[in-house]
């Protein structure tokens, strides 16, 4: 949105002052998270909107894991070293496909202590509960996770509208991807992607495949990724027999003591 | 008298078994009736409550008033009460069972209580009726002997029931519920039922109670609300907060909340005449200077933690708290956020890697059991690739020495009980090639492992709990599970069993 005129965003800016419901689509300085990718960050205008809700939902259900590693690695990224998290799962969600893990959520960047998690009865609590908590400004990210289909078009339209109050963002997590339209300002499709292996063959660094299949800022599209924990971001994969990691950065991971 | 007789002399009498349960249950619903009166109220089972009205009586017009108040409104929900109003428990007790003054003036139980029979003193019928024998028939006849044969021959109770009817003896009352720090109540001559007007009234309550708890300089942790319906029944609620709580409107807010979730549950009938709130627990909470331009998130936080409480109950809201064992399904404790919230922090602002590195019980690796494991870098598992990078992967290059001692060790999501699925591996030991888990097949590309974890002796009571053999296993389409092995092969005539424990990101 650099492109435009001054003259244009001057009148932006005056109907974001007249309407404030309008606010995020016409205000230039709207709050992004980057991840780190550089394709993914220009599609997106700059990083994953704050103030918005986005809806992630795994290609098969063995990707459920997937989805949720980067909704962490998004929250993570938010909240900085500080902000609070909170986790919205229905029982039936928890049993269906497990709890997050805290030794887990760490290794992806988010600790646990910046974790609150709530245990709902019904699939509906998880609306009002995610609705309450998007407009808290405390909070730095709110994850839901439904296995139900509940979330329809006025559900997320409420949340959109609850989330341009509060400060962090709304990932909505659905345990199955839904045809039907929805109000979120992104929509995602994650799955795992065979990962290269590691120096000694073994599990390599965690590889995303997104499909970006909603934009209301810009253009669709598709990326692998991967989770460099060490950092805590996204980068775009690089072949390990190809190119080796840099080890002259300034800003690289301390190396690890040995002894 | 024998049930056969009874019934050969009125025939068509009803007989019913007695249901102790059931009375007991009805005298603790009256006593929290008889709340409305006071908050100190006593059982005395089968059949007697004690109300302590002192400093109460003027509020309902006067001991007098309160007797007719309290006999009518049980008369009209069906029950023929006896009261009496005495300087102590066994004075009141005795009158009101044996006596035929409803209140005996200040300092005049002596005189009260003397003329009535033994029995009046609360002890065992077979003493009253040995004593009876003896000739001692009135608590006066008692009180004119000498103590200490009468305590030899009859136990040391009867000597204490007649002090404490005579108030020689202090005789504390037991409260039945515990007593409120500070509380404000609404009486209304027309019962209001409208949820709207039952708010508005806690509101006005939570101001009152508010000013109470500031001159105090304390807030309230535990806030409950007593509804007294005007049939008799008496609803309770209680809200938890994470912080000292003075606010009226947050106070309102959460029991909004709380009457929403509970929706029916808490039906007004014909309407509540009283309304209560009471602080039952406070904690020091000092007027914060809030700053004008960041707002205080933490206190936001503690709302937004008390508000989904009061919805969904206090136990919902949880915290992920690390516990020090390796067995990975003890290894998180979820604890109530808003009793967390009082914890001190448990690292200073540190970044992850310093927490690792310090190998204190938190989260991590498998072996973050500081006895055991002093090493900061794990011994390197073993691994195995399937495929074409295999070979080439174990080229030693020194550079590839920085082993990654960060990787992801742990699932991102855990299972909350391990699913059996069926799995084939190249050799017994070895790891999985193939697993099928919820109908699905999947082909495993690269697997690490084995990890082996095996129960903690201390909490192996029985002594027959598995060995379970990790692996970290990467299906052909990149899903990452977390499998492990129980058993080991030749320990057991079974052969070890496979399961799915979690899942990686």
């Amino acid at each position: 949105m650099g492109s435009l005129s001054p003259r244009l965003q001057h009148l932006r800016r005056t109907l974001a002052e007249i309407d404030p419901n309008l606010g995020p689509q016409f205000c230039e300085q709207a709050r992004g998270v980057r991840l780190g990718v550089g394709a993914i960050d220009a599609a997106l205008g700059g990083g994953l909107a704050c103030g918005a809700l986005h809806e992630l939902a795994p290609v098969a259900p063995i990707h459920l894991a997937a989805m949720t590693g980067f909704a962490v690695g998004l929250a993570a990224r938010s909240s900085g070293t500080s902000g609070t998290v909170l986790w919205i799962v229905t029982d039936f969600a928890a049993g269906e496909g497990g709890g997050p893990y805290g030794p887990g959520l760490d290794l992806f960047g988010l600790a646990a202590e910046r974790l609150v998690m709530l245990r709902v009865p019904r699939a509906v609590d998880v609306l009002w509960a995610m609705e309450e908590a998007l407009r808290c400004r405390a909070l730095t990210g709110v994850i839901a996770e439904l296995a139900e289909d509940v979330a329809d078009l006025t559900a997320a339209r409420r949340l959109t509208l609850a989330a341009r109050e509060g400060a962090g963002f709304g990932l909505l997590l659905r345990h199955r991807a839904s045809a039907a339209p929805s109000a979120a300002a992104t929509r995602w499709r994650v799955s795992a992607s065979l990962s290269e292996p590691d120096g000694f063959g073994g599990l390599g660094r965690t590889r995303f495949e997104l499909a970006l299949v909603k934009n209301r800022r810009g253009p669709c599209g598709r990326w692998i990724i991967e989770w460099d924990h060490h950092e805590c971001i996204f980068r775009a994969p690089l072949s390990v027999a190809v190119a080796q990691t840099a080890f002259d950065r300034p800003d690289r991971a301390p190396a690890v003591r040995t002894g | 008298m024998p049930l056969a007789d009874v019934q050969a002399m009125h025939p068509g009498i009803d007989v019913a078994q007695a249901d102790f349960e059931a009375d007991r249950r009805l005298l603790e619903a009256i006593a929290d009736w008889c709340d409305r009166y006071t908050p100190l109220v006593g059982l005395h089972p089968p059949d007697g409550l004690t109300l302590d009205v002192t400093g109460c009586a003027h509020l309902f017009g006067g001991e007098a008033a309160l007797c007719r108040d309290l006999v009518t409104r049980l008369a009209r929900q069906g029950f023929c009460a006896r009261l009496a109003i005495a300087d102590t428990v066994g004075g009141a007790w005795a009158v009101a069972r044996y006596g035929e003054r409803a209140i005996v003036p200040r300092g005049e139980v002596d005189a009260a209580v003397q003329p009535l029979p033994i029995a009046a003193l609360r002890i065992d019928l077979e003493i009253a009726a040995e004593l009876a024998s003896l000739g001692l028939k009135r608590i006066a006849d008692l009180a004119a002997r000498p103590r200490a044969p009468l305590a030899a021959r009859f136990g040391e109770t009867l000597v204490q029931r007649l002090d404490q009817a005579l108030g020689r003896e202090d005789e504390p009352i037991t409260p039945r519920l515990p007593l409120p720090v500070a509380l404000a109540e609404r009486r209304f001559a027309e019962p209001i039922a409208r949820e709207a007007d039952v708010l508005g009234t806690i509101e006005h309550l939570a101001h009152e109670l508010g000013r109470v708890l500031e001159r105090r300089g304390e807030g309230a942790r535990l806030i409950q609300l007593a509804l007294f319906r005007t049939d008799g029944k008496v609803h309770r609620l209680e809200i938890g907060t994470g912080a000292p709580l003075r606010d009226p409107p947050r106070v309102r807010k959460l029991f909004e909340d709380r009457l929403a979730a509970l929706g029916d549950a808490c039906d007004p009938g014909f309407g509540y005449d009283v309304v209560r709130l009471a602080a039952l627990v406070t904690e020091r909470g000092d007027p914060v200077q809030t700053g004008l331009a960041a707002p205080d998130h933490e206190a936001e936080l503690a709302y937004l933690i008390d508000r989904l409480g009061a919805r969904f109950g206090l136990r919902r809201v949880t915290r992920l708290v690390p516990q020090n064992t390796h067995i990975p399904e003890y290894a998180v404790a979820a604890m109530p956020a808003h009793a967390a919230l009082t914890l001190p922090p448990r690292s200073g602002g540190e970044g992850r890697l310093a927490l690792r590195e310090r190998c204190e019980p938190g989260w991590g690796r498998a072996s973050t059991n500081p006895v055991t494991a002093p090493h900061p870098r794990p011994l390197p598992t073993t691994r195995f690739a399937r495929g074409r990078r295999g070979a080439q992967a174990l080229e030693w290059n020194e550079d590839n020495l920085h082993q990654d001692s960060l990787g992801v060790t742990r699932p991102i999501r855990l299972l909350q009980r391990p699913e059996p699925i069926e799995v084939t591996a190249e050799v017994p030991d070895g790891p999985p090639v193939r697993f099928d888990w919820r109908r699905v097949k999947h082909h495993v590309a690269h697997a690490e492992g084995p990890e082996r974890i095996a129960m903690e002796w201390w909490r192996d009571r029985k002594g027959n709990t598995l060995t379970r053999d990790y692996f970290r296993v990467e299906s052909h389409a990149g899903a990452r599970v977390w499998l492990y092995r129980e058993g080991l092969y030749g320990e057991t005539e079974k052969p070890p069993r496979w399961y799915l424990h979690g899942l990686f990101a």
